[in-house]
Formats: structure tokens, C-alpha cells, sequence
């Protein structure tokens, strides 16, 4: 059965190319498209696609806002962000709103097709090149503590070091060394690529981070 | 009326003082011609009494007269110590010898002047520069003349001192007076007004005043030196205002212009190999793998500019900033941190940014960013503590790193002057959205910068 696949983007030269891209493929059915957030709003909850591809800069409702939306409506419908931001703040941004996967305008069509094929069955999607700058390398990861699970799940949320003390009942020196050993564990530089790290090995679930 | 203010308060003082000053004046010469007339009446009476007398009394009291000083008769009376009346009578003859005399009557000789008139009273000074009252009168016909002298001082004496005291004192109040207002119009009320002229006539921003004013009174002056003052700052200020202007169309000028060169070197390169690998696509010629190599480097050319768009754009105005103060600071340190080679540290507490204008957002974000790179570029620093915090209504950023640090000149404007506009750019900037700045360093001790702006 094809994936029901609805694209919201103002651009019409991008949505064309998105659509001509997707209708090489048989496994996709495309069940609407829409030029600003508001009536990507309607139209999902019409339709209620499998996949949505969603703009992040949009007039009305923008891209994040959208995927929040869908989120709290309850709806059966996976969020995939397509944009040409490439900064790792969105893809950020977008995973706490809900979504559940991150690519960029210029990704290839086989891309897209994997990413929409990996959103639909309920996984993640993180565009290449945008985690292309962490772990080129494929390592085994350490398995990581339960405390360091925490500490990363509570930052990943956007808490502070200072936050996540108080809400573990601990310092915020100590917080910042289980960081430092997460860090380490992953091969990661910062809270973000912690994060895009922990999901692309499967240390942590989107639904972690959602909770 | 309130303009012309300083000028009545003036003759309010002055007219008093002159009409006392006249009074007393008026006074004094009064006096004087008092004191003549009685000393005139009295030496007359005394002159002209003694002279009928002597007239009367002569055939008896001759040879008594001339042989020893009278005793028993009525001479006795006029000539004795006994006689309480003050002033000197003599009795002389045509000669101007002296017959007869009362004690003391020397001094007579002293005011003796020849042509004095007879019958007519006359002052006249002694040596000491006391002043007397003499009248010489004929004894009838006996060929005698008396002579009468009073000093004014024993005949008037305490009224005369206490009188006159009265009427110098008053005239002292005046002379006072006069004097004050002299003072009140040359140190207070002429400068007063020479420095309210100036004032009113002066070219803010353009023109100075006098620095100082000698004759004013202090506060005067200090007021003068304060409005000199005043007047400084303000054309050291359009200086700088107009230097800034300068700078900020040259700064415009030189981001256009590198803007130009990156475009015209990024973009427009790509954008233009594109159109040539599409051209040798669509041509006759090209062979099947020929094609599929011009559509791949088509591909790559596209790539690549779109990266480098993404570049500009991001550099120009990060669309990031949308996601908020923390997500915007997060993203910065990270993209920071992968070029410069640095470790950035952020701490921000969750929500910490949210509901601030993005003009602040901007304006801390672009604090940071300028922070940060000072941090590596001057400080040598390898560590950046980046922390966002609340101090009850007031957003704190505060950016620390153990780098190098430096000497800090007092004024940030002097190292924009040397053309070094980082940090007094950071603090206009700062300064745009209600905020402040300050920057903490000692050489060898790193630098922190900490940025606040009010929250609502």
C-alpha cells in the first residue's frame, strides 16, 4: 500500500520539483499540497496523510509551529521537516515540536524517498549533510549510565545545567561531569550533536524527548 | 518690570544710599553754620557787652585795671578765674597792648590779625588748627577795644562730637551702600548678564563661552566654568556624532562592497558553470556519458551555491535568531566553536528568552558573537563561558574566557577614536535597546562581558 504523502511549501518551483520527484516512485501517493501553514493545517486534518513534508519558513503557521500542532492533535500523521535551514537549532527545534525527521531542499530524490519510507514506519530521519558534521565515523557507542541518560534527556529538553541539578536532586558540577562523560561516550562536541547522536545511535527515543 | 529686575534691585539700594549720603552731607554743613552763628552771636555778646562796660566803668576801675588784676569791683566779676562762662576776653588799647585780661587770654595774641574787621565777628584757627570765633569791639570812645575769643570746641563741645558722629555715621551707611551696589552690579549683576547674553547667543555644538569670568563672585563663576563646561561636551559630542555618521556610511559601504565580491565570487561563478554544463547537455554532440558528466557537475555547481548562499545568509542575518535568545546563542557557539577551534559553553536557563523583542535578541546575539571572536582573536583564549541568566526584570549575558585580556581604557569611545569599534560598538548597540554593557578585564586575567537589558 502506498505512503499518502502531503508537501507544504510556498515556493511552487520547489513543490513541483518535490512533486515530480515523488511520483517517480509508485510506494507514494501524494494527497495534497498547500502554500502556507494555515491551510496545511486544513488539509491534514482532511486527509490525514502518513507523511507530511513541511516548509519551515512558511507565511501563517510556520514549519516548527505546524509539526507542534500535529503533535498535540493526536493525529496519525509523521512530520518531516524539509528545509533549507541547515542549521542543527532547527532540527532541534523541529524534533522537540514533534517531528520525526529533518532534510534539506537539496537532499537527492533517493533521499527522500528513504526518508520518507523511514518517517512512515515510525523511525527517525536526520538529513546527511546536517549530521554530516557529527560522527562521520561509525562507532559502537558506550552504553551510558542511567544518570547520564537522564542528565542528557532533561538538556536535550533545553534545560540548563542548573535546572537539571534541581530537578535530580544533585550539583550542577555534577551534572556538567556526566555531560562531559556523555559527550565523551558519543563523540560529541556539544549538547546538540549529544542529542542528534544519542538518536542516531538509539541511546535515546524521540519519545524520551518528547515526554 | 521682571526683566529690568537686577536694575531696579540695584537703584532700590542705590537712591537710598545717595539721598542718606546728601542728608548727611546737607547735615554736616548744617551743623557747621549753626555752630558759626552761635559761636558769632556769643562772642559778639560777650565782645559787645564787655566793651560797654568797660565804657561805663572806666574813670573807676583805670588804675586797678592797669596797676593788678581787678578784685573788688565789678571787673572783678568779668575778669576773674570765678567767671563761668567760657572764652577769653582782653581789654587793649589803640596800640594793641593789652590792659586788661582774663586768665588764659594769651591765646588771644595768637589769633590777633591785623586787618580784622571791628565790631564784627571772625573765625579764625589757631595753630593747633582748632577753630575760634573772634569779635574786637570799641569801648565807646575811650580809645579802648575789647577783644572776645570762644573755642567752639569748649563752647559746644559734646554737642559738637556727638552731633557731627551722628551725621558721619549716616554718611557712612550711605557711602556703604554705594559701595555695595558698585560690588552687586560689577560681581554679580553685569556678569549675570554678560553670561545670560551669552547663552542666549550661543551656537550649541558649535561655539564655546568664556571659560571664566574674574570679577564675578564664585557661584558666578562656577556657573560660567559649569556652562563652559556644558559647552565642550556638546562639540566633543557632535564630533564624535559626526564621526560616527562617517563610520556607519563607511561601514555600509564596505559590507556592500564585500557583499558584491562574494556574490560575484560564489553565486554568480556557480551559477554561471551551471548554464554552461546545461548548454553542453542540450547539445547535439554530447554522448550519453558526456551527459551524465555535465549533469552531474550541473548538480555539484548548484550545490555548492546554495551552500554559499546559505553562508551569506547566515552571516547576514541568521534566520536561527527565530528560534529564540538560547536556541540562537546555542547554534552560534556551535558553529563558532567547529571553525574557530574553541570550546563555548552556554548555559541558558529553559524559556530564559522568551517573549524579548527581537530587537534585544539581536542586539545580545550579535554581543555574543562580537564577544566570542574577540575572545579568540585578541584574548588567545581556547574557553567560552556563555550564561544567560535573569536578574529579577533584567536579562544578564554574561561571556567569560581565560584568555590574555587587556588593559581597559577608561572610555570606550577613545579605543572607537583609534578605530577600534568592536567593544564601543557592543556598547551602542547595547545602549540602542535600553541595555548596558561592561567589560571587565585585566591583562593576563581574561575579560568578561556582561550585557543587560530589561526584560519588558
Amino acid at each position: 500500500m502506498a505512503i499518502r504523502v502531503f508537501i507544504a511549501d510556498d515556493h511552487p518551483m520547489t513543490r513541483a520539483g518535490l512533486v515530480a520527484a515523488l511520483q517517480r516512485e509508485p510506494d507514494f501517493e501524494i494527497v495534497g499540497e498547500a502554500s502556507d501553514g494555515n491551510e496545511a493545517w486544513r488539509i491534514i486534518g482532511e486527509k490525514v496523510p502518513d507523511v507530511a513534508l513541511i516548509d519551515i519558513r512558511m507565511p501563517g503557521e510556520d514549519g516548527v509551529g505546524l509539526a507542534r500542532r500535529i503533535k498535540e492533535s493526536g493525529l496519525p500523521v509523521s512530520t518531516l521537516m524539509l528545509t533549507s535551514y541547515d542549521a542543527q537549532q532547527y532540527v532541534m527545534a523541529s524534533l522537540r515540536a514533534g517531528a520525526k525527521g529533518y532534510l534539506l531542499k537539496t537532499a537527492s530524490p533517493e533521499e527522500l524517498a528513504r526518508a520518507i519510507k523511514t518517517v512512515a514506519k515510525g523511525g527517525i530521519y536526520l538529513d546527511s549533510e546536517v549530521s554530516r558534521v557529527i560522527g562521520e565515523q561509525e562507532i559502537v557507542p558506550e552504553s551510558l549510565s542511567n544518570r547520564e541518560r537522564e542528565v542528557l534527556i532533561l538538556t536535550s529538553k533545553g534545560l540548563s545545567s542548573k535546572e537539571t541539578a534541581a530537578r535530580l536532586f544533585i550539583s550542577e558540577r555534577t551534572v556538567q561531569t556526566h555531560l562531559a562523560s556523555v559527550y565523551d561516550k558519543l563523540g560529541a562536541r556539544n549538547k546538540t550533536e549529544a542529542l542528534l547522536l544519542a538518536l542516531k545511535y538509539g541511546v535515546m527515543t524521540l519519545e524520551e524527548l518528547l515526554e | 518690570m521682571k526683566r529690568r529686575l537686577l536694575t531696579v534691585l540695584a537703584l532700590a539700594i542705590l537712591l537710598p544710599s545717595v539721598s542718606v549720603l546728601l542728608a548727611a552731607g546737607v547735615g554736616i554743613f548744617q551743623h557747621r553754620q549753626a555752630i558759626r552763628a552761635v559761636a558769632r552771636t556769643y562772642v559778639q555778646d560777650l565782645a559787645e557787652s564787655t566793651a560797654s562796660r568797660v565804657e561805663m566803668g572806666w574813670g573807676l576801675t583805670e588804675s586797678l585795671f592797669a596797676a593788678k588784676p581787678p578784685s573788688r569791683f565789678w571787673g572783678n566779676r568779668i575778669f576773674s578765674q570765678e567767671v563761668g562762662i567760657p572764652g577769653w576776653i582782653a581789654v587793649l588799647d589803640a596800640q594793641g597792648r593789652v590792659v586788661m585780661s582774663t586768665p588764659g587770654a594769651q591765646i588771644l595774641s595768637e589769633l590777633w590779625r591785623p586787618q580784622m574787621p571791628i565790631g564784627e565777628a571772625v573765625e579764625t584757627k589757631n595753630r593747633a588748627g582748632e577753630a575760634f570765633t573772634v569779635a574786637a569791639y570799641p569801648a565807646g570812645d575811650t580809645g579802648l577795644f575789647v577783644m572776645a575769643a570762644v573755642s567752639w570746641k569748649e563752647l559746644l563741645g559734646p554737642m559738637l562730637r556727638f552731633g557731627l558722629l551722628l551725621l558721619l555715621l549716616v554718611g557712612l551707611v550711605g557711602m556703604a551702600g554705594l559701595v555695595g551696589v558698585y560690588l552687586l552690579w560689577k560681581t554679580v549683576i553685569s556678569p549675570l548678564k554678560s553670561l545670560e547674553a551669552e547663552v542666549s547667543s550661543l551656537e550649541w555644538g558649535k561655539d564655546l563661552p568664556r571659560p571664566r569670568d574674574e570679577a564675578a563672585v564664585r557661584e558666578i563663576g562656577r556657573l560660567r566654568e559649569e556652562f563652559f563646561h556644558l559647552a565642550q561636551t556638546a562639540i566633543d559630542r557632535s564630533v564624535l556624532w559626526k564621526r560616527y555618521a562617517l563610520d556607519l556610511v563607511r561601514v555600509q559601504e564596505e559590507e556592500r562592497a564585500r557583499l558584491a565580491r562574494d556574490l560575484h565570487d560564489g553565486p554568480l561563478q556557480d551559477v554561471t558553470a551551471m548554464i554552461q554544463r546545461a548548454r553542453l547537455f542540450a547539445s547535439s554532440e554530447a554522448a550519453g556519458p558526456e551527459r551524465s558528466v555535465h549533469l552531474g557537475l550541473l548538480e555539484e555547481s548548484a550545490q555548492a551555491a546554495v551552500r554559499e548562499i546559505r553562508a551569506l545568509c547566515d552571516e547576514l542575518s541568521p534566520p536561527w535568531l527565530e528560534l529564540g535568545l538560547a536556541g540562537a546563542l546555542t547554534e552560534l557557539a556551535e558553529r563558532l566553536s567547529r571553525h574557530l577551534g574553541l570550546r563555548i559553553f552556554v548555559e541558558a536557563d529553559s524559556g530564559i528568552g522568551d517573549g524579548l523583542s527581537k530587537e534585544k535578541v539581536l542586539a545580545l546575539f550579535r554581543v555574543a558573537q562580537e564577544a566570542i571572536h574577540n575572545s579568540f582573536r585578541h584574548g588567545g583564549a581556547t574557553e567560552v563561558f556563555v550564561r544567560l541568566f535573569r536578574e529579577g526584570e533584567t536579562l544578564v549575558l554574561e561571556l567569560e574566557d581565560r584568555g590574555s585580556g587587556f588593559n581597559l581604557p577608561e572610555d570606550l569611545t577613545r579605543l572607537r577614536l583609534q578605530g577600534h569599534r568592536g567593544l564601543a560598538n557592543m556598547e551602542e548597540r547595547m545602549a540602542l535597546v535600553g541595555g548596558e554593557l561592561v567589560v571587565e578585564s585585566r591583562l593576563g586575567q581574561g575579560t568578561r562581558v556582561t550585557a543587560r537589558v530589561p526584560t519588558s
